[in-house]
């Protein structure tokens, strides 16, 4: 199996969306170091702008990038398992029509995203094409439309190679909670992945495709990402339309992405991202060109980063973190200052507190969007001679363990006599949480942190014990309380695997400031 | 053609919700989810107290709630469970957490966009129908509706 992406020597920019009170910072585009020794010979192919130059010169043609990585798909998935369901047919008839366009219509035929191969987390519904949500629920299902960021990667031309695996409607962190298989980490495959977005990530690990589509409702694009050694975004609540996406805490949910590069994923938010009038909860702020802000690393001057200001969240480098990870991230944010910032430690109060908040909040949001699989209007269902008993019977068999421990407990949360103490007193934390990230980010532009706790752990390790799993959870909940967009980006590594384990640096900004950063590895 | 449908079809009663399998003495019905405050519902708790002193949560009555089919084996291991998730749910109840408004949301939007109300024919009413799984043009089917006492 070729090895993954190396997390390569990353310079990449930042830049901040200006407003009057802010200042501006210059920016620096990603570079790619020359590749380390067990790298396998790296399609040129693997990035955005390099598809477009092949397509444009005639050097490949879409058939070919096509057939390159379904044949890499072929025959790398009995090892990692990161797709349900694969668009095999549906991508060569797609690369061939842009062939032909091309023939006929030159560069005019080419979107942005033309003759790119994506994965799209089996959460966002896909037209005509099986949309599980990874549960046994919804087995067969075909939507009968694209998800809104689907639909925009389409129409730029995108071509969607399949459905990738995820923790059943997204609960989970480590994507063994999907009711068809497990998905394995490409660095080492005795280990998960990350999750619930566990097979966005490993696709574009392993290089099955370009980029990918995820949803983050506590971290589930992030902590995969860097547990995958892949860049992940979670962009602010209400970027990106949450339109076709399968609902599970809907004041939590976005949609967000993986890719190669943080030019790539850049490229991805700026196609996807902006108002949609179906979702009433998306944004109507001015979506920026994200990719055009980044620019060459020789232009730049020796200290780019010029006085940003950026502060490493004390709670998140304490105890319980893996010695490994806070060495990674402490050396990542040694190398920030050296390339110009200004780094110091800042406490967030009631961090702490955002876990057992954010849990009361998803269970009880999960309770009621999830009233919808009752085995009627699609999905599976299980005769009964009445309809509560065909209700009951089709969602026990249906839906999967962990789902159904959730829907008890949001039940529980909500019923009369409970909501006062635990769901009103988890939405007053988040107000409490909010607060602590806005003063912050008043005193920096910035803040980091790690992705998660540990890299990549055994599977099977964590399956027993909820709470475990969930303490996972502590460094990436309390961004989507606030809503607040963060970026990861591979940062280093620890022992563990043949090459080492990946480590990502998450890097949170303030609302539409989706900001990218100046890393590099160890 | 659905109104010469719908005057064949007898209307049909609706089911009651089932009632819960224990109602304690003062305790308002859980199907009624309008709130109240704690101390006029659960007469022995005060807001600041720990979670213990709430009721542990029922797992044949919130399965039934949640209309999931419960074996009696499955709730025995369900329970232990969700009572320990619970327990770690009630470090809440230590926060002083007076005067401080709750968040429905982020709270980057400021107020919700709706669009203009004007209907629209789905293109796609064809796949719509094809999902279902019991479809007898132009009912959906269901088995009947059963209106426990």
């Amino acid at each position: 199996m070729p090895p993954p992406l190396q997390a390569h020597r990353l310079l990449i920019s930042h830049r901040r969306i200006p407003t009057p009170a802010r200042r501006r910072f210059s920016a620096v585009s990603s570079v790619q170091s020359p590749p380390a020794k067990t790298l396998a010979p790296g399609p040129a192919a693997s990035s955005i702008l390099s598809i477009r130059e092949s397509l444009l010169s005639g050097e490949r043609s879409a058939a070919e990038i096509t057939a390159e990585y379904l044949s890499r798909i072929r025959r790398t998935e009995p090892s990692v398992r990161s797709f349900i369901h694969v668009a095999d047919s549906e991508a060569v008839r797609e690369a061939e029509e842009l062939d032909r366009r091309i023939a006929s219509e030159g560069k005019d035929a080419l979107g942005p995203l033309a003759g790119v191969l994506v994965g799209v987390k089996d959460n966002l519904c896909t037209a005509n094409m099986p949309s599980t949500g990874g549960s046994r629920i919804l087995e067969g299902y075909r939507p009968a439309y694209d998800a809104t960021a689907v639909r925009r990667l389409r129409e730029a031309g995108a071509i969607v190679v399949g459905k990738t695996n995820l923790d059943e409607f997204g609960m989970g962190s480590t994507t063994e909670g999907s009711a068809f298989q497990v998905t394995t980490n490409p660095w080492d495959e005795s280990r998960v992945p990350g999750g619930s977005s566990g097979g966005s990530a490993s696709a574009v690990s392993a290089r099955q495709c370009v980029v990918s589509l995820g949803s983050d409702t506590g971290g589930s694009v992030r902590q995969p990402a860097s547990f995958c050694g892949v860049v992940g975004l979670k962009p602010t609540y209400g970027r990106v339309s949450r339109f076709g996406l399968m609902a599970y805490a809907s004041s939590l949910d976005v949609v967000g992405c993986f890719g190669s590069s943080v030019s790539d994923t850049a490229t991805i938010l700026s196609v996807v991202a902006g108002h949609d009038k179906m979702d009433s909860t998306s944004s109507s702020q001015n979506v920026p060109d994200y990719a055009s802000e980044l620019v060459s690393l020789d232009s730049l001057e020796s200290k780019p980063l010029n006085g940003l200001r950026i502060g490493i969240i004390q709670e998140t480098l304490g105890e319980g973190v893996d010695s490994g990870v806070a060495t990674s991230i402490k050396a990542a944010t040694l190398h920030l200052e050296q390339l110009g910032s200004v780094v110091e430690e800042v406490s967030l109060p009631s961090f702490s507190l955002g876990l057992p908040a954010y849990y009361i909040l998803a269970s009880s949001e999960a309770s009621s969007n999830l009233s919808r699989y009752d085995g009627i209007r699609y999905g599976r269902q299980v005769s009964a001679d009445d309809l509560n008993e065909l209700y009951g019977e089709s969602r026990s068999n249906g839906l999967g363990h962990e789902v159904k421990m959730r829907i008890l407990m949001g039940t529980y949360a909500l019923s009369a006599g409970y909501y006062d103490a635990y769901y009103k007193r988890a939405q007053q934390v988040r107000t409490l949480v909010k607060k602590s990230f806005e003063d912050a980010l008043k005193r920096f532009d910035i803040l980091v942190s790690p992705a998660a706790p540990s890299a990549a752990y055994k599977i099977g390790e964590k399956i027993n014990d909820p709470l475990a799993m969930y303490a996972g959870d502590i460094m990436t909940v309390n961004v989507n309380l606030a809503g607040l967009p963060a970026l990861v980006v591979p940062c280093g590594f620890v022992e563990g695997g043949s090459a080492g384990l990946p480590v990502g640096l998450q890097m949170i900004g303030s609302p539409f400031s989706e900001v990218t950063c100046v890393i590099a590895d160890i | 053609m659905l109104a010469a449908a719908a005057s064949a079809v007898p209307r049909l009663r609706l089911a009651a919700p089932s009632p819960p399998l224990r109602r304690a003495p003062g305790r308002r019905q859980w199907l009624l989810p309008r709130r109240r405050p704690l101390s006029s519902s659960v007469p022995n708790v005060t807001p600041a107290a720990g979670a213990g002193e709430l009721e542990p949560p029922d797992l044949p009555r919130l399965a039934n709630a949640a209309r999931i089919s419960l074996s009696p084996q499955q709730a025995e291991e369900f329970a232990p469970k969700i009572q320990q998730v619970v327990d770690w749910f009630g470090q809440l109840q230590a926060v002083d957490l007076e005067s401080i408004e709750p968040s429905l949301r982020a709270g980057t939007a400021a107020g919700s966009s709706l669009r203009e109300d004007k209907p629209e024919t789905f293109a796609n009413r064809d796949a719509i129908v094809e999902a279902i799984p019991s479809y007898d043009d132009p009912y959906i089917k269901v088995p009947r509706v059963l209106n426990k006492e």
